[in-house]
């Protein structure tokens, strides 16, 4: 639509439109006449140097019809038609015109081209007899009523004054099997939306034919078909919101194409947003999405709809197995969905070197994860409004990136038939996650080591109770062998206490192990009471010793949650040394520890761990989790960071309060497990 | 024939401790726990006393302090795994004759307590 003149009043080569035989123009956006060239000149006999400068619209005997077709040319963004201009020496000149709205790149008007040629002294015949004084202008269609013949026949059977409302539902048939053949400009953008021309062809004129005016439509098709002369017949039809009064003509095309009409529809544009509105808004939304944050594509997967609709007629629910049974399917949406538009942001993430390398099939953003694209269709097939995932993606140059894909898709009846993927560039973020992992996992490794560097007397003790029963029952059967009359039983029963010792050795350095020995965090499912019974067993000499009662009371319908073993382990052993050394100095009848499970809000697992020490003091109650508080004079005040940092990770929280009957109350709270996924 | 009294919480320990005393020609009396050595004891009744040192309750320390202040007389080893050192001395200082870390071979043992009952002057009850 825009011109492609070479502008006079910027470019070097001004020559060619001053040498133009074609009288040529440019108006700025009111109206005032910029440049003016010698055909001009020629033409309306005013030099540039009387005009340039002057509102164009002066030169007209009717101001009226000026203003008519600017206005309309403001609105539809280009105006045909004759204009009457008054020339240097009093006469009027007709002139048949072509104008032009330009827009600078942001989208705003810049201003108008007009290309005026002499319209001859007498007015042809057709001129005078035409309906349709600007034919040019019109909205134009060709159409093919061959899908329509069975419905055409019935019209033809029927005797006239039948029932109306039989007739009528034939006639809404009529316009319903009717297939585009073309459609011009105007009619894509009056009633296409934005699919352009191309995507209008092959599909039914009911719709895109407003529905109170179809049953007209087909009664004028009847006309035409009926009109062995091939005239054109037209209706004025009511305002209808896209046109005022609009005017529509059909005839045939010719004997030789006998299922083709010609519909032309006329009429000012009948919207308050008028076309320069429009172009303008739309300029504004394209420039808010070319610099949107957000690396977007836009998708035409509409052929695609139609196989699934297509596949969902003849009986397909389960698409995910249709898939499992056409693999090809994936291949050919990767190979035929093109990339009709994309934004610099996704020129950026994906490294081309414009467009151009983006505009294409859209399998180059699945080749790395070809299952990601079978998700997205199967989203589509079933209905759903968007998709998201995470997935790896291969840019131009090479890298391999990880990404947050998300797909919206088009929805039915109410927009063109679009799917906008958008893309945002996770690989930073998930490498700083995994960082932080691996840092939160270095930072209870550390601490863990710490605590069993507390706890090395209670196991090396631990350790030694049955080493020392090994060795001691060795000897022993050594002696019962030694004797003249060895004691068989005796050295079997001495050697089943040492098997059982040495098991007692190896579960308790297995145990220490899994504490010691830095390892990934691993989730699975685990339930709650049993990592509290095996947390005990870590502290149970250090706790014995120090004359401490431990009371348990566990819940049996705790509900199971995903964690790593030892991190909870760890945190409930930091928890109970923590209680350990609060009651210490207590008089021996409050040196007690309660420790109790109990099925969460939410169906989560909830720990409460009270003891029946000091308490805390309530201000250091706010940083007892903070990592470096501890009130100990030998305490790092890692522990209680450390518990929260990993029941964080689990997706849980951890609170420290006073209980009213005196003492510390600790709460782990964690999440249920998830149903795998 | 002289008799020892172990004092140890693991019963896996005080039942190899007393199989080894009986093939070695000593008689000898298990207890849990220091609490339950002092309650049944009789004057006379040991030559010896072999005690662990970490324990609930009453620890093998306060046991020995306990005797000492009873002037029992009652010769003591100390078998234990702690291995602070100032635990140690602690514990010679009031008044153990021994301190073997488990753990520990019989010779050594053996060794000891042969020591210990000659040192307590009797020799034997009979």
């Amino acid at each position: 639509m825009t011109a492609t003149l070479l502008d006079p009043l910027e470019s070097d080569v001004a020559g060619i439109a001053e040498l133009a035989s074609e009288s040529i123009v440019i108006l700025d956006p009111a109206g005032i006449i910029r440049y003016w060239n010698p055909a001009a000149e020629r033409l309306f006999g005013w030099p540039a140097l009387a005009v340039c400068g002057t509102d164009g619209a002066q030169l007209s005997p009717a101001p009226a019809d000026e203003a008519n077709a600017w206005s309309q040319l403001l609105q539809e963004g280009a105006w045909e038609g004759r204009i009457r201009r008054r020339t240097r020496d009093g006469d009027v000149r007709v002139a048949k015109i072509r104008r032009y709205l330009r827009y600078d790149a942001a989208g705003t008007l810049r201003d108008v081209v007009e290309y005026a040629r002499a319209e001859p002294e007498a007015p042809g015949p057709t001129g005078a007899d035409d309906p349709v004084p600007d034919r040019s202008m019109a909205a134009s269609w060709e159409i093919d009523v061959a899908p329509a013949a069975d419905i055409l026949a019935r019209l033809a059977a029927r005797a006239p004054g039948a029932d109306t409302s039989e007739r009528d539902e034939l006639l809404h048939g009529l316009v319903n099997a009717a297939r585009i053949v073309e459609v011009n400009d105007r009619t894509a953008r009056l009633v296409g939306g934005n699919r352009g021309r191309a995507l209008m062809a092959g599909q039914s004129v009911a719709a895109f034919w407003p529905v109170e005016s179809r049953t007209i439509l087909a009664d004028l098709i009847l006309d035409a078909l009926a009109d062995r002369g091939s005239r054109s017949v037209h209706r004025r039809l009511a305002s209808d919101g896209i046109l005022r009064d609009p005017l529509v003509t059909v005839w045939r095309a010719g004997d030789d194409r006998p299922d083709r009409l010609f519909v032309a529809v006329d009429g000012a544009a009948d919207d308050d947003r008028s076309y320069l509105y429009l172009r303008a808004s739309e300029a504004r939304y394209r420039k808010l999405i070319h610099y949107m944050p957000v690396a977007l594509w836009q998708v035409d997967a509409s052929h695609m709809g139609k196989i699934y609709a297509e596949l969902r007629s003849r009986g397909v629910t389960d698409f995910a197995a249709h898939l499992d049974d056409h693999p090809e399917l994936v291949e050919f949406a990767a190979a035929s969905v093109p990339v009709t538009d994309v934004n610099r942001c996704a020129i950026e993430l994906v490294g081309g070197a414009g467009v151009q390398d983006l505009i294409r099939p859209v399998g180059y953003l699945f080749t790395e994860s070809p299952d990601s694209l079978r998700r997205v269709m199967i989203g589509r097939f079933s209905g759903r409004k968007n998709y998201s995932e995470f997935m790896k993606i291969r840019a131009l140059d090479g890298r391999l990136l990880d990404v947050r894909f998300s797909v919206t898709y088009p929805e039915p009846l109410l927009e063109l038939d679009t799917t906008i993927f958008s893309l945002e560039d996770v690989t930073e973020r998930l490498r700083i996650e995994t960082e932080l992992r691996q840092l939160q996992a270095d930072f209870s490794h550390a601490a863990r080591i710490s605590t069993l560097g507390e706890l090395t007397s209670s196991i090396a003790h631990e350790v030694n109770q049955p080493l020392a029963a090994i060795m001691t029952n060795a000897e022993t059967s050594l002696r019962w062998l030694a004797r003249d009359e060895p004691d068989i039983g005796k050295v079997a029963q001495l050697t089943t206490r040492i098997a059982t010792s040495a098991r007692r050795a190896d579960d308790i350095v297995r145990r220490i192990r899994g504490m010691a020995v830095k390892q990934a965090p691993e989730p699975v499912p685990v339930a709650l009471n049993d990592v509290v019974q095996e947390s005990l067993l870590f502290v149970r000499h250090e706790i014995e010793t120090r004359g401490i009662r431990v009371t348990t009371s566990y819940a049996r319908s705790v509900p199971k949650i995903v964690g790593d073993r030892i991190q909870l382990q760890q945190v409930i052993v930091n928890l109970l040394i923590n209680a350990a050394q609060a009651v210490e100095t207590s008089s021996e009848n409050e040196r007690e520890i309660h420790v109790a499970t109990a099925a969460g809000t939410e169906s989560g697992a909830v720990l409460t761990l009270r003891d029946r020490g000091p308490g805390i003091a309530p201000e250091h109650l706010g940083q007892i989790f903070d990592g470096f508080f501890t009130t100990k004079a030998q305490g790092m005040g890692i522990g209680l960071a450390i518990c929260r940092s990993i029941v964080a990770a689990h997706g849980g929280d951890v609170s420290a309060s006073n209980h009213p009957d005196g003492g510390a109350e600790f709460r782990v709270e964690l999440p249920p497990a998830r149903p795998a996924p | 024939m002289p008799t020892v009294a172990i004092v140890d919480d693991d019963e896996a320990v005080r039942e190899a401790l007393g199989d080894l005393l009986m093939v070695s020609g000593l008689a000898c009396e298990c207890f849990e726990g220091a609490a339950e050595f002092l309650a049944a004891r009789r004057v006379g009744q040991f030559d010896c006393l072999v005690t662990d040192i970490r324990m609930p309750g009453m620890s093998g320390i306060e046991l020995i302090a306990r005797l000492r202040n009873e002037r029992a007389g009652l010769p003591v080893i100390v078998l234990s795994s702690v291995l602070d050192e100032s635990t140690r001395s602690h514990a010679l200082a009031i008044g153990a004759c021994a301190w073997l870390t488990k753990p520990v071979t019989d010779e050594h043992l053996l060794g000891a307590l042969a020591q210990a009952i000659a040192s307590s002057g009797s020799g034997s009850k009979r």
